[in-house]
């Protein structure tokens, strides 16, 4: 008989386990182990790019992101304004990719009383094609910055192997300029829905200018992520579990957007809020993209082609360090004089969710213990999709 | 392969997901407008990543992304095939043992203790397709695969149809987009013994083909083995090979 034992709608394999006569919670991680950091190891340098991001298909920009920043940075290398632009425009099509999927198909459906995502097509069919406008924009946006909607192929140490002619730029603008009103409508629709009250005492981090910023006051260089994010490995997990300096903190739009001035009625207490936090981010990337796609036009992006040469010295070292859909990425990479990778390692977001989850859901089964068994494991369901947690990525 | 019929104008589908990124599954609901006529001639009774509804079976089809890595999910893997008329392996990950397969049981073990530590007790296995393990009746390539070639062959099996094998190297469509080719630059290329579907899509942005969409029927290995090793050493010959092919093409690098 085949069962069904993992929590749907995640992304990758994992379950709570709740011992109702304890009231106990355990995160259970069933992912094969991936072995990423070992299975690089003595491959040459070009390949980091391309093979981490076959560690999420959810979020592979971010994963091609970090690790070209980690080489570019142990190679010395400077990137020219438009190709900075362009990988910031990378990022913008990455998160709006991820958020949209996220909300609409894995959810949202929680709050709208429908199961799979597509159902939205008869329960609303106004939100369903908005839905869709914005992933078939955040898929082109992708194929115009990285070649392709999952798994980059035009970025490459240094620039890209191929630039976007300056029509598909316009024509980008123009679609974006189409999808305007639906990024600005989704945060609107997003505030009226109904999230499960709970009240928690959240630590929310995230990476600003390599530095990572704490709401509890503390700012670390990510240089020093390795000592102060750590992992520890549990009996029952193929993931690590990590704490930020001995704490659960939660990371993600919910996390960047604590540091950010917006008018919405968030509430940093409450993780379920996170949802919201990831439709107020398509807006403010949808936005980004804009004024991006305007710099970009003003160059004359042929000439940005040529790639600078380089050359790897013995001890080369570098830590690669982006704000992905879920949270901070890191990607540290060590390269030899032959240009092969001696070290790699690689914390992801979720790894640093892990934790803050399990705690979550031991603070929702307190706080809603009046509640039927049936609707808190619907809630805790709800909670941990409300995290979107990629157990794909945290197991990498 | 057996042939489905359509019950209440409907074919039953289950969707499954073992050890990998899950970025096929992404590319299915890329699909978006196609995808939802392909939609309203299925009754999808599982999947893990679109839904709670879960049938356990029988399928008229049934989708295997990924690679049994957890022992369990060779299990499962031998019960799906059991529930299910049609076994479509999904990606390269379920067609070849994909990305994970770059690694044996014996260098397995070593990154088990170098990244989870001397206590960790390791749950997994070598990476192997899933025709390992089971009959695969239709493959469908690709890290990841194609929108359109996922329509081609759904839309043949929906018909009741044997959806035809593409049978010419990637070579074709990578001329047709007008590319420069990689081993006339002296570049290598697995373009020459790779099945078509992916219309050279790395290529045209710029990156290797590793091969990605499987070894094409009739394809000289050997031939481009030759090709390749003047172009560079054995170690860099041996590396483009192992990405997609350390289970079909064996390789002596000395």
């Amino acid at each position: 008989m085949i069962n069904n034992e993992f929590i749907a709608k995640i992304e990758g394999h994992g379950n709570l386990k709740v011992d109702w006569k304890k009231n106990k919670v355990v995160l259970e991680i069933k992912e094969g182990e991936r072995l990423f950091e070992g299975l690089l190891f003595n491959r040459p340098a070009e390949e980091a790019y391309w093979v981490t991001p076959r560690i999420c298909g959810v979020c592979p920009i971010a994963h091609n992101l970090a690790s070209l920043n980690a080489l570019e940075k142990a190679a010395n290398i400077k990137l020219a304004e438009p190709i900075q632009l362009l990988r910031d425009l990378m990022q913008c099509a990455q998160m709006i990719q991820s958020h949209t999927l996220h909300l609409f198909f894995l959810s949202l459906p929680d709050y709208l009383e429908i199961d799979r995502g597509t159902e939205l097509k008869r329960k609303n069919p106004d939100a369903f094609k908005k839905a869709l406008a914005l992933k078939e924009l955040a898929d082109n946006l992708a194929i115009i910055s990285a070649g392709r909607n999952v798994h980059p192929t035009t970025p490459t140490l240094g620039g890209f192997n191929k630039l976007p002619a300056k029509n598909d730029l316009t024509q980008i603008l123009k679609q974006l300029e189409q999808t305007q009103k639906i990024a600005e409508w989704l945060p609107m629709f997003c505030e009226t829905l109904n999230y499960p009250e709970l009240k928690v005492n959240l630590e929310l981090i995230t990476i600003r200018n390599d530095a990572i910023h704490s709401s509890h006051g503390d700012v670390i260089s990510v240089n020093n992520y390795k000592e102060n994010i750590e992992e520890e490995i549990r009996e029952f997990s193929t993931a690590k579990f990590s704490k930020f300096r001995g704490r659960e903190v939660m990371v993600g739009a919910l996390a960047r957007l604590y540091f950010e001035k917006n008018n919405y009625p968030l509430d940093f207490q409450n993780p379920f809020h996170n949802n919201l936090a990831q439709a107020i981010e398509i807006k403010f990337y949808h936005q980004k993209a804009i004024e991006i796609i305007e710099k970009l036009l003003t160059f004359n992006l042929k000439k940005y082609l040529e790639k600078p040469e380089i050359k790897w010295s013995a001890e080369a070292r570098g830590i690669g360090a982006v704000e992905a859909p879920r949270g901070g990425l890191y990607h540290e990479i060590y390269i030899n004089e032959k240009g092969l990778i001696t070290f790699i390692n690689i914390i992801t977001p979720t790894v640093q969710n892990l934790t803050s989850i399990e705690k979550t859901a031991q603070v929702l089964i307190e706080q809603h213990a009046l509640k039927s068994q049936k609707e808190k494991e619907k809630l805790l369901n709800m909670l941990v999709r409300a995290y979107d947690p990629c157990i794909t990525c945290a197991v990498h | 392969m057996p042939m489905i019929k359509k019950q209440n104008n409907k074919i039953s589908l289950g969707i499954f997901d073992f050890t990998d990124c899950e970025g096929c599954q992404v590319k299915l609901i890329s699909l978006r407008e196609k995808f939802l006529q392909l939609e309203k001639n299925l009754e999808i009774k599982a999947w893990r990543l679109g839904q709670e509804k879960f049938e356990p079976g029988p399928y008229d089809i049934a989708i295997v992304e990924g690679t049994p890595i957890m022992p369990e999910e060779v299990e499962l893997l031998k019960k799906v095939r059991e529930n299910s008329k049609i076994l479509i392996a999904f990606g390269s990950c379920a067609a070849l043992g994909g990305i994970p397969a770059i690694l044996s049981e014996k260098e397995r073990k070593y990154w088990y203790e170098k990244i989870y530590g001397p206590n960790y007790k390791p749950r997994g296995i070598e990476a192997q397709p899933l025709s390992f393990y089971v009959p695969v009746d239709v493959i469908i390539n690709g890290c990841p695969v194609d929108e359109n070639e996922v329509l081609k062959i759904f839309e043949a099996l929906l018909a009741g149809k044997k959806p035809y094998p593409f049978d010419y190297p990637v070579c074709y469509d990578c001329k047709k987009r007008g590319n420069e080719c990689r081993i006339l630059k002296n570049l290598p290329c697995l373009g020459p013994i790779t099945k078509n579907g992916c219309n050279a899509i790395c290529i045209s942005g710029g990156s290797p083909c590793y091969g990605c969409f499987g070894l094409r029927d009739g394809a000289n290995i050997e031939a481009l083995i030759k090709i390749l090793e003047k172009i560079v050493d054995k170690k860099t010959v041996a590396l483009y090979l192992s990405m997609f092919h350390k289970k079909d093409i064996k390789y002596d690098q000395q």
